[in-house]
């Protein structure tokens, strides 16, 4: 039991592993580990999400990345900019959706973003073979991620520690 | 000799665009377009399709207005079923259409055009975003976050999903309303409500600050076309064509927008992928007309419910009847949503909007159909034609950006001949020449029938092809 935790999986499920992320929220489901998390699928970022983010206590990002080895993944705190530097306003890093947060609702949670390595970005709505055995591992360590985490910020009834 | 400035790609807009500026000898502008550098042909990949895909299929043209395609799309496939939705399926895609207004209208204002609004064009533009808004105007920001969260959690608990719903569908749609969402949806527009209206107040205060920029930003006379209902008040998803010239006359009204080939045209410049649409009657390209929010706000009679009414009066005695600045559409597209929300109320509130009743069910009947509806940026039309098995053999999108193409292309004329000085370039001018873009809130996914993140690019070319300066962002 996981309460106050948020997963945010984004990406574009029509583009083979760019949709890691909402293939890796579908897993959680049914996965008695997540109880009570709450499982956002999304295509991108956008500053809706930053009211969602500010009433987690914890949030998981989960998105492709083109700057690791197919099937790897990282998982890296994000930090909270106080200057944005796009000029999209409409896609959003997580960073800057961390840091909409803190301005608008005076909450940034601890935020961890996973990247996952991506072998093909070709139109398709399936993950290579290299991902889909990625993604087990994937859910496995966000697991592991929530369960360490999760007891440093909630008491047992989900209100903050 | 001549040169030109190219600002590659435009930010802050939907799509893949470029502009080019055109420089005389004496580096004066002699003129500038706006071209569309992305292409999708979603007219030619649907041949050969099922009529029963198509609204799904169209709906993946965009991801800011699937709700608008998939209304067309489902309209035009009524016509070739040969169906009326029962009236509370009809409703119920009028809520969805609304809420659809509503997200991508404030999508547009809050997120997009705010920081321009709120800054002024001059700022320093690391803090013309929606983060920089945030902090310099936080109530700003959470109404636009409130706001679009609204309109996006209506088509989410309609539809099953805020992006890609499959629930309209031929026929109407594919559930009924259940009492405990019409509940959860109503308990959200008084918040609603009151965040535009605490953005109409907002952006009234600074009217007078964007006079200048009004004077330049599409500053012409064009007609304006929208749908009406039979009262002559806005109508989104139903009605008739009415066009109305710059001094108020009508050119046409009570127009079956299903004959739009008698009067529109559609034309194709070497140098973009979106068409240009004129009035045919006017030819091209004199035959310039403006559709969306402002066009919405001047061809109705009224809005049709009481506080955007007000509010329609009030735009009205400051701006008169047929204001000529595009600029106004960020006013327009104020009041435009502020009624989209008193009608999504207005209806939820309807006596029958529980009823099972919400999808006629029907084959083939017809060979061709032609759905039309206001979408967030102007009219829309799906027009298709398919073979007795109603396979696909030929389909037309008339997109609303494609509407605008032309006044598009004389604001940003217009802009950077006030604005832009060869000699020195800076960030300020450039971004008023984006800006008029984006007071039209053009889709070019849409339009195109591509997504990606822009920088903006500019560079000035001398007759010599070298780069005279340059700047990016």
């Amino acid at each position: 039991m996981t309460p106050g935790a948020l997963v945010i999986g984004y990406g574009n499920v029509l583009r083979s592993d760019d949709g890691v992320g909402w293939h890796v929220a579908e897993r959680l489901d049914n996965d008695p580990r997540f109880d009570g998390v709450t499982v956002l699928q999304r295509h991108q970022l956008t500053p809706e999400l930053s009211l969602d983010v500010s009433r987690a206590d914890l949030v998981v990002l989960v998105d492709a990345s083109q700057g690791h080895p197919a099937g790897t993944f990282t998982i890296e705190r994000v930090s909270a900019v106080e200057h944005s530097t796009t000029t999209w306003s409409h896609r959003m890093e997580p960073a800057t959706l961390v840091g909409l947060a803190q301005e608008l609702y005076g909450h940034s949670p601890e935020v961890h973003l996973v990247s996952v390595g991506v072998a093909s970005l070709d139109v398709g709505d399936r993950l290579s073979p290299a991902l889909e055995a990625a993604v087990p591992r994937v859910v496995d360590a966000m697991a592991e991620l929530l369960a360490a985490r999760i007891g440093q910020h909630l008491v047992a009834d989900g209100s903050r520690a | 000799m001549s040169s030109q400035i190219v600002i590659d790609p435009i930010t802050r807009i939907e799509g893949h665009s470029k502009i080019t500026i055109h420089l005389d000898d004496a580096g004066e502008v002699v003129d500038a377009q706006f071209h569309v550098t992305q292409f999708r042909g979603f007219e030619r990949i649907v041949q050969g399709r099922p009529i029963h895909e198509m609204p799904s299929i169209m709906a993946r043209i965009c991801g800011i207005c699937p709700v608008s395609h998939l209304i067309a799309s489902s309209k035009a496939c009524d016509a070739i079923l040969a169906v009326e939705p029962p009236p509370t399926g009809a409703d119920l895609r009028r809520v969805m259409n609304l809420a659809q207004i509503v997200q991508s209208n404030a999508l547009s204002f809050f997120h997009l055009s705010s920081p321009d609004l709120l800054f002024g064009f001059d700022a320093d533009p690391a803090k013309r975003n929606i983060l920089g808004v945030a902090q310099a105007n936080p109530q700003l920001a959470r109404d636009g976050v409130g706001v679009r969260r609204f309109g996006q959690q209506i088509i989410e608990w309609l539809g099953g999903k805020r992006i890609h719903p499959a629930w309209v569908v031929p026929g109407g749609v594919d559930a009924p309303l259940s009492a405990e969402t019409r509940d959860r949806i109503l308990s959200t527009i008084p918040e609603a409500m009151a965040a535009i209206e605490r953005a109409l107040a907002w952006y009234k205060s600074s009217l007078l600050r964007w006079e200048d920029e009004a004077a330049s930003f599409g500053d012409f006379r064009s007609a304006f076309m929208g749908l009406v209902d039979e009262a002559g008040n806005v109508d989104y998803y139903d009605g008739r064509l009415r066009v109305m010239d710059a001094d108020g006359n009508l050119l046409a009204d009570r127009t079956d927008p299903r004959d739009y080939q008698e009067y529109l045209g559609e034309a194709v410049e070497p140098w973009s992928y979106l068409k240009s649409t004129y009035w045919k009657m006017l030819g091209y390209p004199d035959g310039v007309y403006r559709v969306g929010p402002l066009a919405r706000v001047i061809v109705a009679a009224q809005m049709g419910t009481p506080r955007a009414d007000l509010e329609l009066d009030e735009f009205r005695r400051r701006l008169g009847r047929v204001p000529a600045s595009s600029f106004h559409y960020h006013y327009a597209r104020l009041i435009d949503t502020l009624h989209a929300a008193e009608r999504i109320d207005e209806l939820l509130r309807g006596p029958d909007i529980l009823s099972p009743r919400v999808r006629s069910f029907a084959d083939v009947n017809a060979n061709e159909g032609i759905g039309v509806s206001e979408a967030p940026r102007g009219t829309l039309i799906h027009h298709y034609r398919v073979d007795d098995d109603g396979i696909v053999e030929w389909a037309n999108l008339v997109i609303a950006t494609g509407h605008n193409n032309l006044a598009m292309n004389r604001s940003v004329r217009q802009v950077a001949k006030r604005y832009v000085k060869s000699a020195q370039l800076s960030e300020p001018m450039l971004n008023r020449v984006e800006a008029v873009i984006r007071c039209y809130d053009p889709c070019l996914s849409c339009s195109t029938h591509a997504l990606g993140e822009m920088a903006l690019h500019l560079q000035l070319i001398g007759p010599d092809g070298a780069v005279l300066d340059e700047i990016r962002r």
